[in-house]
């Protein structure tokens, strides 16, 4: 975080505006519309260089349906990432690719993509989030100041996870006890059984 | 009640115990339920979706764990990955929504004939709704119930070598009786109890099988119910005549599955089955999971239901239909189980599984398999009550398939199986 970049509002009010295009579908298998190593391929070019097909070969749906939530991040770091000052700023294509894939699968591991746009904290943490990982901060913080809020936001969002995934895998447990516990047909009457 | 019915002189050895289950308000509910349903449309636009499913669609990814994982919920509906039975089998729970209180849950178990055993997660509620869309279905054959207390509103049957039964009662309709029966005769102090016991309980309604009605229809009862509730296996037109004419009393053909249940009803005037439910959504999907145009053939996926313990998003049933719109709302035809089959021709043309149901339509069959061997042979494979038939089946198959299938008493006493199967590469078409 050691250079000052954009101002934090400008890159706010750049996802709350994301045209749909990039909240659509990415392709996995015959689904979806947006073929992300393409989107990838052409934001890598406008910022200044091409990316070797092996690159883009980590924005291919692997997983099936359990890369969807990724890709799309993946989609919306695109379009953040194609505003006209990091365009002119001309950040390394490593720390880009970073950014776009392990960044956006830390992210999608914790929340709908779709937040990320339309939740005002989800927002701010990735756009600080970006900022952080080319080694920029807002304009007008201090690293310190960059660092802590930042700090604040993840801390709260990963606590706020681990508790709702610790929750969720509790639940589950008691579920399929209770459901085991009901003898099957004992369960209550239907007037017909398939 | 229960004691007449538990302590009739001809009475089954009752196996088991369940009930209703349900809370005093939650009748009340019921009742609400089945007002909803008996006034409430059902349909959407040929080229839309219901109204209420882009709210549904964002309540299930907010409120169910398998859905909440895949991120927001596509802007095109279309693009909602589907699930499959062996997505529920995988675990039940990640199906259930956070919202649902889990000491109220119940199971229905299934087993179905695609080898992944199911447990569906339901509630009382929900297996009281039921009778609503029974109702709708009787009210679309003129029959509205009427029994009420001290009477016996319906008997479940089953025909196997070990099934589950017992005695309840049902509170909507002021706490008539309801009895689950098994008519194999190793349930009975004696066999001759069967008709004696059916006369006795004289049921407004028989729900059952094509195996246990084909059974049914061997016994000398008197009593005539109002209507019989075919459910679970593929009923032909001509089982569907045999009973009608024997009890004289419409026989209503219910598609239903542990998953759905009660989707439709089949009506003759419809040539298909009417669908039933107003908060459920019918497409039908080619193999690679796209909506096949309008009036072809493709499986039935199934969005919404009744049951909240299971909100069903793009449900893959493995049932193939066509869907298509009449006066009286979407109806499913050609429907049949799991995925179409081709068989070869003895000249080699290939011939679709709906045409060979259509050649035995005539006969009642209450269950049959027919099976293609790698080298072309076929196997058609009836139920031990059903042999008398055997000659005729192979006599109106020959034309169409060109060959006659050798006959095998295969179909055990409350088998379910994979009606149509083949051997041969291009079977699956």
């Amino acid at each position: 975080m050691n250079q000052s970049g954009p101002h934090l509002e400008t890159l706010l009010r750049r996802l709350a505006d994301i045209p749909p295009d990039f909240l659509d579908e990415p392709r996995i298998g015959q689904n979806g519309q947006v073929f992300v190593p393409a989107l990838v391929n052409d934001l890598l070019s406008h910022l200044g260089e091409r990316a070797p097909l092996a690159v883009l070969e980590r924005f291919q749906a692997k997983n099936g349906l359990a890369d969807r939530n990724r890709l799309m991040l993946t989609m919306i770091v695109a379009w953040l990432l194609a505003d006209d000052w990091f365009v002119a700023a001309h950040p390394p294509q490593a720390d880009c690719v970073r950014l776009l894939d392990d960044a956006a699968r830390e992210l999608a591991q914790a929340s709908a993509a779709r937040k990320y746009v339309d939740d005002p904290e989800r927002r701010e943490e990735l756009a600080r989030l970006a900022l952080a990982r080319l080694g920029y901060r807002p304009a007008g913080e201090t690293a310190a100041q960059a660092t802590d809020r930042l700090s604040a936001l993840s801390v709260s969002e990963r606590r706020r996870l681990l508790a709702a995934s610790r929750a969720a895998e509790a639940r589950a447990r008691a579920i399929r006890e209770e459901l085991a516990r009901k003898q099957a047909e004992a369960s209550a009457d239907k007037w017909t059984r398939e | 009640m229960l004691a007449f019915l538990r302590e009739h002189p001809a009475a089954p050895h009752y196996r088991n115990q369940s009930g209703n289950r349900l809370l005093a308000p939650e009748i009340e509910t019921l009742r609400a339920f089945e007002l909803e349903v008996a006034e409430a449309a059902v349909g959407w636009p040929p080229a839309g979706h219901p109204s209420w499913l882009e709210e549904y669609v964002k309540r299930v990814f907010e409120d169910v764990p398998h859905f909440r994982r895949l991120g927001s919920p596509p802007k095109r509906f279309g693009d909602i990955p589907a699930i499959t039975r062996a997505d529920l089998a995988a675990d039940i729970a990640r199906f259930v929504p956070d919202s649902v209180p889990i000491d109220r849950l119940i199971n229905f178990r299934t087993t179905g004939t695609t080898g992944h055993p199911l447990l569906i997660a339901s509630h009382p509620l929900v297996a009281g709704r039921y009778l609503a869309f029974h109702k709708r279905a009787l009210r679309r054959f003129g029959i509205e119930l009427r029994h009420g207390q001290g009477q016996v509103g319906v008997v479940l049957l089953g025909f196997q070598k070990k099934c589950f039964t017992y005695v309840s009662v049902t509170p909507v309709m002021n706490e008539s009786g309801l009895a689950k029966i098994n008519l194999h005769p190793g349930d009975w102090r004696h066999p001759d109890d069967r008709a004696s016991y059916l006369d006795a309980l004289q049921p407004e309604i028989i729900a059952g099988d094509p195996i246990s009605f084909a059974e049914l229809l061997t016994l000398p009862m008197t009593a005539r119910p109002r209507a019989l509730l075919s459910v679970g296996m593929m009923l032909s037109t001509g089982m569907r005549q045999a009973l009608e004419q024997h009890f004289a009393c419409p026989v209503l053909d219910l598609y239903s599955m542990n998953e759905v249940g009660p989707i439709g009803v089949f009506d003759a005037t419809l040539n298909g089955h009417l669908l039933l439910q107003n908060r459920l959504y019918v497409e039908i999907l080619d193999a690679e999971g796209h909506p096949v145009p309008a009036g072809e053939r493709g499986e039935i996926t199934f969005s919404g239901g009744f049951n909240f313990c299971l909100p069903l998003l793009r449900y893959r049933s493995g049932d193939h239909a066509k869907l298509v719109w009449t006066p009286e709302g979407p109806v499913l035809r050609e429907l049949s189980g799991r995925r179409p089959v081709r068989f070869r021709t003895r000249h080699g043309a290939w011939i679709n599984n709906i045409d060979v149901t259509h050649a035995l339509a005539s006969l009642p069959l209450p269950q049959y398999g027919l099976h293609q061997n790698a080298d072309g042979s076929l196997a058609l494979r009836l139920a031990p009550q059903a042999m008398p038939l055997a000659k005729r089946a192979a006599e109106l198959l020959r034309p169409l398939l060109g060959a006659t299938p050798r006959i095998i008493e295969a179909v055990a006493a409350g088998d379910k199986i994979l009606q149509y199967t083949s051997d041969l590469d291009q079977a699956l078409a």
